[in-house]
């Protein structure tokens, strides 16, 4: 049904059906929007650099604003230390970004609105994260979990605190992403719904508000992406430098 | 003023600021605001949510059944409000 505002969240097959040892790996419309963003991705960063012009182009433009803009990130949140991990922000920030976007278009589905696909890529920050932060300060990263200045009364349960907050990070960073998208999106197709319910005599109103929300939702797409991405910085920087 | 003719002046001049700015670490952190609004806001239902299930899986294993839920509830609560105030206190510093 067309009008029902959770249709536009519905997984379905492309193409043949492949099944590997009982685990389904079809192509589905979520697979070919990540495919998308991709090609999208690397479109635009090949175009932008393959000629090197004075005066940029806009792709050239566009490309250099992306690398300025995580490069600054990176350098003010986590500082020197975390510039080798600048390709793995960039990717991760380009990709939510270019999925938030496709998903704005008409006909088009939110990769992002799915918490398998944000749960799997704040899981994966998470373990990195954990596991750059025991490579780089041994066992001294536990230290991560016992603040400075605490009596040692109240240590066990600060420490309990403290690993409440360590293991909600994933959970947190991939519920706002998706909430976020999904909760956008369904408003956006209920006011939609509205528009076509109410007709002719009715239907301004909740088409202006489908119009405003559209803009909303293309501040949030953006803004999600780098929401996501300044935190990852975040986890990268009380990895790298430990200190409170 | 220095030229700007060619590609590799300007090439230059770029990684030269991007290496000021790599060095400057004292300039820390100036995320939009409406930013930090999301990362609070799901931050504290996110650690509350954490505590209650690590309380249930505790519970499962040590066969406590309302216990161990009640008081990690409690802990994820706590956490959630400390992890916002430590929040608020460094949005505070930055100003």
């Amino acid at each position: 049904m067309a009008t029902n505002p959770m249709h536009q969240f519905q997984v379905h097959r492309i193409g043949p059906e492949i099944n590997i040892a009982g685990i389904d790996l079809s192509f589905t419309n979520a697979s070919l929007f990540m495919l998308l963003s991709a090609v999208a991705i690397c479109g635009v960063l090949f175009l932008g650099t393959k000629q090197k012009k004075i005066i940029p182009d806009k792709f050239q433009l566009i490309s250099e604003m992306f690398y300025n803009f995580i490069a600054k990130m990176i350098s003010d949140t986590a500082g020197s230390k975390a510039k080798p991990y600048f390709p793995f922000i960039f990717s991760l920030f380009m990709f939510v970004l270019f999925c938030n976007m496709l998903g704005m278009l008409p006909y088009s589905f939110t990769v992002t609105s799915h918490i398998i696909v944000t749960l799997l890529m704040a899981i994966f920050i998470f373990i990195a994260v954990t596991v750059i932060g025991f490579v780089k300060h041994g066992f001294g990263y536990l230290k991560l979990f016992v603040p400075n200045g605490v009596p040692v009364v109240l240590m066990p349960l600060i420490t309990v605190i403290e690993i409440i907050s360590y293991l909600s990070r994933p959970v947190s960073l991939s519920v706002r992403l998706f909430a976020n998208m999904m909760a956008g999106h369904t408003m956006l197709k209920v006011f939609g719904g509205f528009v076509i319910s109410l007709g002719v005599l009715g239907g301004w109103l909740p088409l202006g508000f489908s119009v405003a929300l559209t803009g909303l939702e293309i501040l949030v797409a953006f803004l999600q992406a780098y929401v996501f991405a300044i935190l990852t910085c975040i986890y990268l920087n009380d990895a790298l430098n430990l200190h409170h | 003023m220095t030229n700007l003719n060619d590609f590799k002046t300007r090439l230059k001049i770029a990684k030269k600021k991007l290496k000021s700015s790599y060095e400057n670490e004292d300039n820390k952190g100036n995320s939009s605001s409406m930013g930090s609004a999301f990362k609070l806001s799901t931050d504290l239902v996110a650690h509350v949510a954490v505590g209650t299930i690590i309380g249930f899986i505790l519970d499962s294993w040590f066969d406590t059944k309302p216990w161990l839920i009640i008081i990690f509830f409690f802990l994820g609560s706590i956490s959630g409000i400390l992890n916002v105030i430590k929040t608020a206190k460094q949005m505070q510093e930055k100003n």
